[in-house]
């Protein structure tokens, strides 16, 4: 039996009492099936999250569609309160459209100062960095020396950790999890001409939909800032957004701001 | 004994609609969020929060109280309203004291918890470990990316769905078949999320 059957089995209460000793045995004794079990039950609760959110979107959806009623019936209210109530109330506010459209300006002026004026790509990029790549994520069923390059790198030993993801192609040269670990060492590292070689090299390997190296790419071109880099990376941030690849989400959200 | 008799008609028609499967629970989901959808603003006014955070402890509150009616842990020893509302009240005070900071992961973990309860403290301190490591921001793209059949399915298998209300939900022949297929997804999954 296939250990994903042989686990949904255990969970769909399909198994013996011995049966049911043993699945348990084996989770103690072999950290290879603990990891397929760890990723089952990791799977359902990513969908129960992705359940949640659908549920929130539809219940937001819901809600806009009855706040709209709700307003157009203040709307009505308010119409019929003129028509009743007099002229005078309304005099009395008059002004109250200039003060709203004085505070929107003030606010958008605001908000762009703030927020939406272009930010230089190089500091754009050292953000994200210090925001998502100071911690590697290790994942569930990997070599153990990806395991301890991952903990070097997130002890802050960036040197180290790189000796043993490039220890680990050299054994391995197409394996693609150290490839990409090694770029982004390489890119912490600031030595940007060797990371945009790893990442270049890594787009040959797998589908660009899972594989996150043109992203990396682009974001190494925003940190490197040479002439022509910050142009580059855009295409291919708008690159990836338009064909719905790996990191769309970020690389949306990093265009928004250049 | 109080039990089911606090219940107003309206409650008994949601409560029984999300007892169902498909698309009756969704309409059932929809009349309680709907129902009660002015607790809202009572969050605004009475607890100060923003639209934003109302809107969200009320959902919350919602999909707290859609999971204890489905699984019958709601005994029905109060109204619908009354219970909801205690549930709202709760995670408003808590918003307004920002103890919900990192929702998210508190979440997560009893979902982890509810997940593990079966096995003994040794096999689940060693799941947990395993699963806390997980990169769920790349496991979560990958939820995305699956493809729009096993996505139907797996959001089902999460939601507590046997396989022989999934064929009925997505007009498959058999449970045996949609066994066969959401196995199927997940080892592809599996294989979307190992892959850089």
């Amino acid at each position: 039996m296939d250990s994903l059957e042989y686990i949904d089995a255990y969970y769909g209460g399909e198994l013996s009492a011995e049966e049911t000793s043993q699945f348990e045995k084996r989770i103690q004794e072999d950290p290879t099936f603990a990891d397929e079990v760890a990723y089952y039950l990791g799977a359902r609760v990513a969908f129960k999250e992705a359940n949640v959110e659908e549920r929130k979107i539809r219940f937001r959806e819901l809600y806009r569609q009855g706040a709209g009623r709700e307003e157009k019936r203040q709307e009505g209210l308010r119409r019929g309160g003129v028509r009743l109530g007099g002229v005078r109330r309304m005099h009395s506010r008059k002004w109250l459209p200039y003060a709203a459209a004085a505070a929107i300006l003030a606010i958008v002026a605001l908000s762009w100062l703030l927020f939406l004026r272009p930010a230089d790509p190089s500091r754009l990029a050292d953000r994200y960095i210090r925001q998502n790549l100071t911690q590697l994520p290790t994942k569930m069923g990997r070599t153990n020396q990806l395991q301890s390059g991952i903990t070097l790198y997130n002890s802050g030993r960036l040197a180290e950790a790189l000796r043993q993801f490039e220890d680990l192609l050299r054994s391995d040269s197409l394996n693609p999890a150290a490839m990409l670990d090694a770029g982004i060492v390489t890119l912490r590292m600031e030595n940007y001409d060797k990371a945009l070689d790893y990442f270049k090299e890594l787009q040959n390997y797998t589908d660009p939909r899972v594989n996150p190296a043109l992203f990396y790419e682009a974001l190494t071109l925003m940190r490197r800032g040479h002439p022509g880099d910050s142009d580059h990376a855009r295409q291919l941030m708008k690159r990836i957004v338009q064909g719905d690849l790996s990191k769309k989400e970020d690389a949306r959200e990093l265009l928004g701001k250049m | 004994m109080r039990g089911s008799n606090s219940l107003q008609e309206s409650d008994r028609q949601i409560i029984g609609l999300l007892r169902q499967k498909g698309l009756d629970k969704r309409k059932g989901e929809e009349s309680l969020f709907n129902e009660y959808a002015y607790f809202i603003r009572e969050g605004m006014r009475k607890h100060r929060l923003s639209e934003e955070e109302a809107f969200d402890a009320y959902s919350d509150s919602v999909l707290v109280a859609i999971g204890s009616i489905s699984n019958e842990t709601f005994k029905a020893e109060s109204s619908l309203k009354s219970y909801l509302y205690k549930i709202f009240h709760n995670k408003c005070v808590d918003l307004f004291r920002k103890n919900s900071t990192n929702k998210n992961s508190v979440n997560r973990a009893q979902s982890i918890n509810d997940e593990l309860f079966r096995l003994t403290d040794k096999s689940r301190s060693i799941l947990q470990t395993l699963i806390e490591k997980a990169d769920w921001k790349v496991l979560k793209e990958r939820v995305a990316q699956i493809g729009d059949d096993c996505r139907k399915m797996l959001l089902l298998w999460a939601d507590s769905y046997s396989d022989k209300e999934i064929a009925v939900v997505l007009e498959y022949k058999t449970a045996n078949v949609v066994k066969t297929s959401r196995l199927r997804c997940l080892a592809k999954l599996r294989e979307l999320y190992h892959a850089v």
